[in-house]
């Protein structure tokens, strides 16, 4: 119906304008149709039948053309720049666990030409994934934290390794490039982040490779995406894991802490409550028996004792890029793992930097167009005038006084702890010095110093205590 | 991009920039002397018929280019000495690496709310924290220099179509930041822009920067 409506439009065009117009005019049309009709949506609902067979882990009929290896080359410099601009984190432990993971769902004795796999995090607060076409994995700190258990975290790493060995990324490229699916980049990213703020990953994706960056990080299109869940599920059972986490995961990605999930064109491609149902019925039709081995993949504990330095590291990094909320739900559920000094440290750090926030979003303000609105602001407003403006109203300056007070606890409880983090008595400083009171600031800073002299930020701090010092004289 | 377009095909020497200096700059309470360059981000895209494809390669490049031509020019114009990177430093040092990476990133946040009201930072408004003394920076460092631009080459079928039905031509914009290496102050921000050909302009390149750093006091030889 649509390619009839096209090719009449078309014709009737040709003896209005000159060819090349009409061409231009013609796939402008076709761009307009394809992504405007209700077509695709109605037909991925349709396919939310349980699937009897998903398509062999392996695209074994595809041929490298001069097309996929230039796709190939810029993910090979995406690994460069990455590892160059200090996004990677150099936790080796966390990268061998990563591995672990990831070789425990690969079939064996799978080689694929041109794969060599890599499983690796990246330092960045924003739950993200994505695997590049050459087998490079990468999971970003902020979704380890998010993700409960080791299953979870499977679950995502086998939906990756799809996308790579049913080579998602060359199909996807070589059907965009004959669509003539064209796209500004930079206005994609506004798209992802309407404030206009992206994280650095996403920049540094979309430098080297705009297309990779489309692929992976907006998502694929439904067909693909949904192959990667569903072939995803079984590669979870092959490996022992229980596949239902694969909607336990989702069901997590849904928790919208931040107010930033706005539904936009790329980014619902299919959307999550979609993909939980069409999971849900996949794994109905398929009831697997859970094994000894799944119900100890499970475990939480086992998880959080494994990833707690790489969350405690994804904490700073959330509080540096303004996720607060996130910040104080994550620590939170470290705290709630294992109370020690560091991690009350967290909590209290978390806290002082909510400041104003109410801890969680109202109903209205995760409305889309509240988000929208939100980001706006976000891109306008320095974190300093976010807070001074909450803080001229009563209940920002009510959220203040309670957040404080409760980062001033925690503070005390991680210096009364068994092992006491030297960072408390900064974090306290901290908090005296906003709160207008000097001495004792100036008291916890020198605290501070004296047990960390070769503390990286000394400079710093020894600037506050002279002109604390100097206020106060 | 509309004003960007339109700034362009008004601007008949293919060069514009604009540039705002903080209070402190301009009233010669604080000068910068000394600067450490921090490694540029400068993209950019081959726009083809089939859309936008990655210079990696390109980039890497152009990045080293505009550092060095940034440190040049801050010195034969405005006598002001670049002090080494903290580039090489973090070589062997994740920690250091980290800091740097940070502190990029946070530039990078701040940057749309400055591009939102450049001329704000005339009243001050823009700051980084005292953070940027966790950068570890040599010590007789007033400033640092971040750089960021972005930029698209045209393919020749790109450009014959836009001789036919019009568009954007190829470009690059950098959007330069001088921030107190103490306070972290905004204390510079010039966004010079030229057209044409990003990878090989290269004295086009120069004159924008010489036009973009044209209201920074030059430093009196002692």
């Amino acid at each position: 119906m649509t390619k009839v409506t096209i090719v009449g439009a078309s014709l009737a065009l040709e003896n209005m304008f000159p060819r090349k117009l009409t061409n231009l005019i013609v796939a402008a049309l076709y761009f307009c149709i394809v992504f405007s009709s209700p077509g695709p949506v109605a037909l991925a609902q349709k396919k939310t039948a349980p699937v009897e067979a998903t398509p062999p882990p392996v695209r074994e009929e595809f041929k490298f053309g001069q097309v996929d290896l230039e796709v190939l080359e810029q993910a090979d410099l995406l690994d460069l720049r990455l590892e160059r601009d200090g996004l990677v984190l150099a936790d080796e432990s966390a990268n061998a666990y990563l591995r672990r993971v990831g070789q425990s769902l690969i079939p064996r004795g799978l080689e694929l030409e041109r794969v060599s796999w890599r499983f690796r995090a990246l330092r960045d607060p924003q739950p993200n994934a994505f695997a590049l076409p050459n087998g490079s994995v990468y999971v970003s700190t902020g979704l380890i934290t998010l993700v409960d258990n080791e299953s979870q975290l499977a679950a995502i790493i086998a939906h990756e390794l799809t996308h790579v060995m049913r080579r998602h990324t060359y199909v996807h490229n070589r059907s965009n490039r004959k669509k003539f699916l064209t796209m500004n980049v930079m206005s994609a990213i506004g798209a992802y982040a309407p404030g206009g703020v992206v994280g650095a990953v996403i920049t540094a994706v979309t430098t080297v490779a705009p297309f990779i960056m489309i692929a992976t990080i907006y998502g694929y299109s439904r067909d693909l995406e949904r192959e990667a869940d569903l072939k995803g599920i079984d590669m979870m059972i092959s490996a022992e894991y229980p596949p239902e986490e694969m909607v336990n995961v989702m069901k997590l990605l849904d928790k919208d802490i931040e107010g930033e999930n706005v539904r936009l064109f790329y980014n619902d491609h299919p959307s999550l409550d979609e993909r939980i149902k069409y999971l849900s019925s996949y794994l109905g039709a398929r009831a697997d028996k859970v094994t000894h081995q799944m119900e100890l993949n499970r475990e939480r504990a086992a998880y959080f004792r494994n990833m707690e330095s790489v969350m405690r590291q994804d904490l700073q990094l959330a509080i540096n890029a303004g996720r607060f909320r996130s910040a104080v739900y994550l620590a939170q559920r470290l705290v709630d793992f294992h109370d020690d000094s560091e991690n009350l440290f967290w909590l209290a750090e978390s806290y002082r930097a909510l400041g104003p926030r109410a801890p969680q979003l109202t109903e209205k303000e995760l409305t889309n167009s509240a988000k929208k609105d939100a980001a706006k602001k976000r891109e306008k407003r320095t974190v300093e005038e976010e807070e001074r403006e909450l803080l001229a109203t009563a209940a920002g300056k009510d959220n203040w006084q309670r957040h404080q007070q409760m980062a001033e606890e925690l503070y005390r409880r991680a210096l009364n702890a068994e092992n006491p983090a030297p960072v408390a008595h900064r974090g306290l400083g901290m908090l005296y010095e906003k709160l207008g009171r000097g001495t004792d600031a100036a008291a916890e800073y020198e605290k501070y110093l004296e047990l960390s002299p070769s503390a990286i930020d000394r400079e710093r701090i020894q600037r506050r205590i002279v002109a604390l010092k100097e206020k106060l004289n | 991009m509309f004003a960007l377009l339109v700034l362009l095909t008004l601007s008949g020497s293919h060069q514009v920039h604009a540039q705002f200096l903080h209070p402190k700059i301009k009233s010669k309470e604080t000068t910068i002397r000394r600067v450490v360059v921090l490694p540029a981000k400068v993209n950019v895209v081959r726009d083809s018929m089939k859309g936008p494809e990655g210079m990696a390669a390109e980039s890497d490049e152009l990045s080293a280019r505009v550092e060095t031509m940034v440190a040049e020019v801050l010195s034969k114009q405005k006598h002001v000495t670049t002090l080494s990177t903290t580039a090489a430093s973090t070589e062997g040092d994740p920690q250091q690496k980290f800091n740097v990476a940070d502190f990029q990133t946070k530039f990078d946040d701040l940057l749309p709310k400055i591009m939102k009201k450049r001329s704000d930072v005339k009243k001050g408004r823009f700051s980084m924290g005292d953070e940027v003394l966790n950068l570890n920076v040599e010590k007789g460092a007033d400033a640092v220099v971040f750089i960021r631009g972005e930029g698209k080459k045209l393919t020749s079928g790109k450009t014959a179509f836009k001789l036919l039905v019009g568009g954007t031509p190829a470009y690059l914009r950098l959007q330069i930041g001088i921030v107190d290496a103490r306070n972290g102050e905004v204390l510079l921000y010039t966004d010079p822009v030229f057209t044409g050909d990003p990878t090989t302009a290269v004295d086009r390149l120069r004159k924008a920067l010489e036009k973009g750093f044209k209201k920074l006091p030059e430093v009196k030889a002692q």
